[in-house]
């Protein structure tokens, strides 16, 4: 196998704000799903903050840093010519940011609903939705950085 | 171990401490409001577990992929700027977690928390922007 380790200049600013994006949505899904399970796992008070905190950084640091890593992925993608391309590791890709798109919106709107039906109490049924999904979003971002990385045939 | 294994594993490191960084910058943010900070400090824990696995993982892997191929030498200029920068990076966030743990058992705030933590993200992008552009490799 040939692997390109210079790539052209064009390439850098898409792939910088690919992985950079990418980074971003990463850590704020881990920030909100940190937030959440330990919200979870108390009773007292700041079981109410933890869930907001969560809430918040779902929709304000996640969703924002999703667009970035996505609009940037398409853009790479032109660049290097695999617009058409049939290949597995771009499926994948295109398949955990789609999915993963749709579960990080219903976590999201869970876990900011929780937060408005009940903004001083621990978690409840809604938030415990969103930060289990959280959760299954940090596995599928782990199965995107491998097909990324590995890029299987 | 093959050059993709090695790179999907310096890649997901360098995710994890960017990951604990996050961590870090969120309690920080949340210090300024005396609601939250006690709060905030519950995310401490993970991100003092994440940072130095992370960050010790990323520089591993990475010197081992330097390694592992040959178009690539520890003595580029890149590669030495980069593990310049891990350096400058593990400190300042070897720092911002040790205050927090202190915070935890009772300590008072870091004044600096706020300014170390805008100086981490700042090292971090730069370690992206020299991985990416790679400067002065052929």
């Amino acid at each position: 196998m040939t692997v390109l380790l210079v790539r052209p200049d064009s390439w850098n600013l898409p792939l910088l704000l690919h992985v950079g994006g990418a980074m971003a949505l990463v850590a704020s899904v881990t920030v909100a799903a940190v937030a959440l399970i330990q919200g979870w796992r108390t009773d007292n008070p700041s079981a109410a903050s933890l869930k907001r905190f969560g809430a918040r950084t779902l929709l304000y640091a996640a969703i924002p840093s999703y667009f970035v890593m996505r609009i940037a992925a398409q853009w790479i993608l032109s660049k290097e010519g695999l617009d058409n391309s049939n290949a597995a590791w771009i499926g994948d890709g295109f398949m955990a940011a789609d999915v993963g798109f749709v579960l990080l919106v219903i976590a999201a709107i869970v876990a900011n609903m929780a937060v408005r039906r009940d903004p001083d109490s621990g978690l409840g049924k809604l938030a415990k939705v969103g930060a289990s999904l959280s959760v299954v979003l940090i596995a599928l971002y782990v199965f995107a950085v491998w097909a990324m990385t590995t890029k299987p045939s | 171990m093959g050059y993709s294994t090695l790179l999907f594993l310096h890649v997901t490191s360098a995710f994890t401490m960017v990951t604990a960084a996050g961590l870090f910058l969120a309690i920080a943010l949340a210090q300024r409001s005396d609601r939250h900070s006690a709060t905030a400090l519950r995310l401490a824990p993970v991100a003092a577990i994440l940072w130095p696995i992370g960050s010790l993982l990323a520089i591993v892997f990475g010197v081992w992929l330097a390694l592992h191929d040959s178009q690539y030498s520890l003595g580029d200029g890149w590669i030495i700027a980069a593990i310049v920068l891990w350096a400058v990076g593990g400190a300042i966030g070897g720092r911002l977690g040790a205050g927090y743990r202190k915070m935890t058992s009772g300590g008072g705030p870091d004044p600096a928390a706020l300014a170390m933590n805008l100086a981490l993200v700042i090292t971090l992008l730069v370690i992206l922007i020299d991985m990416i552009y790679k400067p002065g490799a052929s």
